[in-house]
């Protein structure tokens, strides 16, 4: 298939989310509030903090808004894109129904990633990026059209490296089988994405910093916004991204062979 | 005393089930070491230049943390009302409405049973991890916490579990209640004082969670334990807390007999 293809399916099945969404309008709006109200529970930890404190790890309280505000989009992007589809992925393996998107004529991997969208994460999308603008305000900082568009591509490594660690934790259900709730543990390691980087020290930053992608997802964003372009923070996200991107589909590929279906 | 036995019974029956899944509690219990980790970096951070927040130094904020996570292995209510809810859109409340036994006492037994196996699974994890956080732990000594503070557990587990319960029975009326869960899961975890301390929000509206039932879940047993509540304040709260586990309990009742009234049972 090419990729106009892959496309045209995608588009085909955002439609088809659009329409599924618009029955369910009650539903869309409480778990837009659900959302909400978590990103909400954030902000209020870093306001109560910085109640009591003019600093974290040397990260003013708007600053704080600002990595708090990017770590929530690209969480957003990843509930909006990719977790139902994921998360189905989890309790397709376990029951057999992947058998569904290995029957189809195109890539599995993309397949089953693409198939659902989740209007409330896109929406809650949004109020992230109010939080950002906000913070941006109050620290006085207005980035170039350049600025944001680099913002743009580190948060869309971001969402990339997300996506790598929730596919590898969602993979090992190729291995694991009936070890419900796996996924859940890739919401407790992307917690430490809230966190500045400076406040990592000795085993912990080795841990949250370079072995598992944790802080870079939205330090490295939020800091090219409030210190300028670093070329060296470019390569470290691009490269992070597209190792664990490798990895991940090396670990679903390995998965896959492993797939054995379920009887009938 | 025969009414006791057939809780026993629904108590061990519960303990086997439950030990069972003891993997997934343990899994569970692991990955809370890593939002411990969280705390104690965010925390960390904070504290840095400076001897107290709030008038707690770093220890006792981190100890009330390692009590928080305790608390919500040994009281907190993990999936309660989706069980009940399941029992409810499968029929299966059927078979308690034909026999002498309380939906809520029967349920409430299983719970005791399922926070007793996740209760003791946690202190696996925390145990292995003593060394790092041993120097953290400050526990008053005064005795007034111990008596007063375990039956204010006692009560948040009450509250916790009649919460979820009534949770569980919105399904006589929606269809769908795992919105609503997650929606008040997050308004628990922040007025129960999961996220942070209360007593750091302003004082004002420190003074309003004290009237919600949410202060009495997590936040109140673990700030008498922890040293973060006087005596006097520990003795007013306990009568608010009574206060909530018999407003809870009547509005479970009676959510309980107008959701049966709603209730269809089909087939033999």
């Amino acid at each position: 298939m090419k990729p106009i293809d892959y496309l045209r399916i995608w588009l085909a099945c955002a439609r088809y989310s659009v329409v599924r969404t618009m029955m369910f309008r009650f539903d869309f709006i409480m778990w837009s509030l659900v959302e909400f109200f978590w990103m909400a529970v954030n902000i209020l930890l870093v306001a109560v903090i910085y109640n009591h404190t003019d600093s974290i790890a040397g990260w003013s309280k708007y600053e704080m808004l600002l990595l708090v505000g990017s770590s929530m989009l690209v969480q957003r992007f990843i509930m909006g894109f990719v977790w139902t589809n994921l998360f189905e992925m989890a309790r397709n393996i376990r029951t057999g129904h992947f058998d569904f998107f290995l029957a189809q004529p195109g890539n599995p991997l993309v397949m089953v990633s693409t198939r659902k969208l989740d209007l409330d994460g896109l929406v809650n999308a949004v109020v992230a990026v109010a939080v950002i603008v906000y913070a941006l305000r109050q620290l006085a900082i207005v980035p170039s059209l350049a600025g944001v568009s680099l913002y743009a591509l580190m948060i869309f490594c971001g969402v990339i490296i997300h996506y790598s660690v929730l596919l590898i934790t969602v993979s090992l259900t190729f291995w694991l089988g009936a070890a419900q709730g796996i996924e859940g543990s890739y919401f407790t390691l992307m917690e430490f994405s809230r966190l500045p980087r400076q406040a990592f020290k000795g085993l912990t930053h080795v841990i949250f910093v370079w072995l598992i992608p944790a802080v870079v997802v939205s330090n490295v964003p939020a800091d090219t916004l409030i210190h300028g372009f670093n070329p060296l923070n470019v390569l470290w996200i691009v490269s992070i991204a597209l190792i664990w991107l490798s990895f991940a589909m090396w670990v679903f590929n390995r998965g896959l062979r492993r797939y054995a279906s379920a009887s009938s | 005393m025969r009414t006791f036995a057939k809780y026993r019974h629904a108590f061990l029956v519960g303990l086997q089930s439950n030990i069972v899944y003891r993997w997934n509690f343990g899994i569970r219990a692991i990955f809370s070491l890593f939002h411990l980790a969280f705390v104690f970096i965010l925390w960390g951070a904070a504290y840095q230049g400076k001897t107290e927040i709030g008038g707690f130094d770093l220890s006792q904020t981190l100890t009330y943390f390692i009590v928080i996570l305790m608390m919500q292995f040994f009281i907190g209510a993990f999936n309660e009302d989706y069980q009940i809810s399941e029992d409810i859109r499968n029929g299966l409340i059927n078979q308690f409405l034909l026999k002498p036994i309380n939906y809520y006492v029967y349920r409430f037994s299983v719970f005791l049973a399922a926070r007793l196996v996740s209760g003791l699974l946690v202190l696996v994890p925390l145990f292995i991890a003593l060394p790092l956080i041993k120097d953290h732990i400050v526990i008053p000594d005064e005795l007034w916490r111990l008596t007063l503070g375990l039956p204010a557990m006692i009560m948040a587990a009450l509250i916790q579990f009649t919460i979820a319960y009534i949770f569980g029975l919105l399904t006589f009326w929606f269809l769908e209640i795992q919105s609503f869960i997650i929606l008040s899961l997050a308004i628990e975890t922040m007025l129960g004082g999961q996220i942070f301390p209360l007593d750091l929000m302003p004082a004002w509206f420190f003074r309003i969670s004290q009237w919600l039932p949410y202060y009495y879940q997590m936040y109140f047993p673990t700030a008498i334990f922890t040293g973060r509540l006087d005596e006097a304040s520990a003795l007013s709260g306990l009568g608010i807390q009574a206060f909530w586990v018999v407003a809870l309990l009547g509005l479970a009742q009676l959510l309980w007999v107008r959701g049966l009234r709603r209730h269809t049972a089909v087939g033999g």
